[in-house]
Parts: C-alpha cells; sequence; structure tokens
C-alpha cells in the first residue's frame, strides 16, 4: 500500500489537505496504535477555556463516581473506566443494543503545565467535568522595567 | 495508549421531523430487552437530569424527549471539540399491549431506565391439554 498518494496536477492546497488526510488515517489505524487518541475514542471528550484554566467535559453515562479514576501528570490528564451493562439475566432476549460498554483509559494532553492540587473533578447526569487551573509559573507575569 | 474495545459512537441527529422547539436534538442511544411480562429500554442521555425528560405513549408510540441545559457553555471557549451537545428525542412504535398505567422510569447517571409492563393479552400464556 502506498502511505501518500500524490496527484499530478500541481494544487499546493489540495496536495496539502490530501497530506494531512492521508497522516491523519495513519495515524489513527488500530493496527499501527501510536497512542494518538482522537475522535471516536471513549469517552468523547470537549475540551474549553475558561479564562483561568482548562476544562474537559467528557460523556461518559451511566457509571459510578466511585468508579471513575482522574489522574494527571505534566501536561497528560487521563480518564480511566469501565462501563458496565446492567444485569438482564440470560432468559431475556434483545431487540436494540447500541449502547458501547467495556473499560476505556483516555489520555488527553492539555497545552499548559497542570496545577494538580487545584484540578476538581464532578460527575453529574453521565458528564465528568474536570476544571484544571493554570499553574502559576504558566500564567503570564508582567515584568518591570527599572531605570538604571 | 488506547488498548479497549469500547468505542465512542457519533451522536446522529433527528431527522425527518419540524420542531417547534429550537436547538438540535439528536437520537439517544438504547437498549431494549424484552422479558416475559414486560420490556426494558435504556437510554443514554448524557447531561439530562430526571426532571428534564418526557415519555409519553399514545397510540403505540413511544416518545422519549431530554432537554439538555446548555448555560454551563456560556462563559467557555471551545479549544477542541469532539461531540456535540443537544437535546434526545426519539420515537418508538410498541407492538406490545403495554399496561400504561403501570410504566415506570427511573433516570440516573444520564442513563433512562424504562419498564414498560405487558398487558394481560401479551403476556406468554401456558394452555393446558387436556386428555379426552
Amino acid at each position: 500500500m502506498a502511505l501518500l498518494r500524490f496527484s499530478p496536477e500541481f494544487d499546493p492546497v489540495s496536495n496539502l489537505l490530501t497530506l494531512q488526510a492521508e497522516l491523519e488515517r495513519y495515524l489513527r489505524n488500530p493496527a499501527i496504535r501510536l497512542g494518538v487518541s482522537g475522535p471516536g475514542d471513549f469517552p468523547p471528550v470537549n475540551i474549553f477555556d475558561d479564562g483561568d484554566g482548562i476544562v474537559v467535559i467528557a460523556e461518559i453515562p451511566g457509571m459510578d463516581p466511585a468508579s471513575l479514576n482522574v489522574s494527571g501528570q505534566s501536561h497528560t490528564l487521563t480518564i480511566k473506566g469501565e462501563r458496565k451493562r446492567e444485569k438482564v439475566g440470560e432468559s431475556a432476549g434483545y431487540h436494540r443494543r447500541e449502547r458501547p460498554f467495556g473499560e476505556f483509559s483516555r489520555s488527553v494532553q492539555l497545552p499548559d503545565e497542570l496545577d494538580l492540587d487545584r484540578t476538581t473533578a464532578n460527575y453529574e447526569a453521565g458528564m465528568l467535568t474536570i476544571r484544571v487551573p493554570k499553574a502559576e509559573s504558566a500564567k503570564p507575569r508582567q515584568i518591570t522595567v527599572k531605570a538604571a | 495508549m488506547t488498548e479497549q474495545e469500547i468505542a465512542a459512537k457519533e451522536k446522529q441527529p433527528v431527522e425527518g421531523q419540524e420542531k417547534t422547539r429550537a436547538g438540535r436534538f439528536f437520537l439517544p442511544q438504547v437498549d431494549i430487552y424484552e422479558f416475559g411480562d414486560s420490556i426494558k429500554l435504556w437510554a443514554d442521555m448524557a447531561g439530562v437530569k430526571e426532571s428534564d425528560v418526557n415519555i409519553t405513549l399514545k397510540d403505540g408510540v413511544l416518545t422519549i424527549t431530554g432537554t439538555v441545559s446548555t448555560n454551563v457553555y456560556e462563559k467557555l471557549s471551545p479549544l477542541y471539540t469532539e461531540y456535540n451537545v443537544g437535546n434526545y428525542f426519539r420515537q418508538f412504535e410498541l407492538n406490545e399491549d403495554i399496561d400504561d398505567q403501570r410504566i415506570a422510569a427511573l433516570m440516573k447517571n444520564g442513563v433512562l431506565e424504562l419498564t414498560l409492563p405487558k398487558g394481560e393479552r401479551a403476556q406468554p400464556r401456558q394452555i393446558e391439554v387436556k386428555a379426552g
């Protein structure tokens, strides 16, 4: 398989986009597993900036809050847990089975140094909200210029 | 490293229905199991509180609606997004005769659990065969 395909006509923008798409496809190939996490990984996450830091909101419905594990190190935040199917017994037949279950471990890279001591995680209505304040060292600082 | 069998599914928007309410609607993912005397349905509706779920059964059509509050997002500016936030809406036509007086609904951690007891006529019945 050719990793990259080049078109004979020269179109720099289209070529760049194609290259980007091919690279993304390659990095996300489950057979290679470079550890790149992205859309399609569980749980899905949205990341926001609230002015004082980063807010990560993950949709993980149906979890026991005690079995959700959130940890952080340097720039990496990790969410771990297991989503268990409700007990239905063997006599039941099913019409639909669309909901995902299983163990998960998801890490996201954050742009700033984390202040883990002040990081909070809250689970409500199936939404996990993690607030990570910026570390003091990552905040912009005013430097006074002294006259000699 | 993500070594796991669980994968997130992209939310499917509700299509072919005109809404009077503003906002996006998505189809919640469901599991439906059938037992001898009842049908049980679980729907994933992350972000929906117990007070914001509405369930109706009319003319054999079960309608589930869940509204999501977006107030949390007002002061946040997005850096990276993987999922859309919106309300949930899904309808099912029930073939079974359901005893609508005894329907039970429970909302916990963003999952709706609905128990639909079958009516007398829909329950399996053993017919005794007599020797002639």
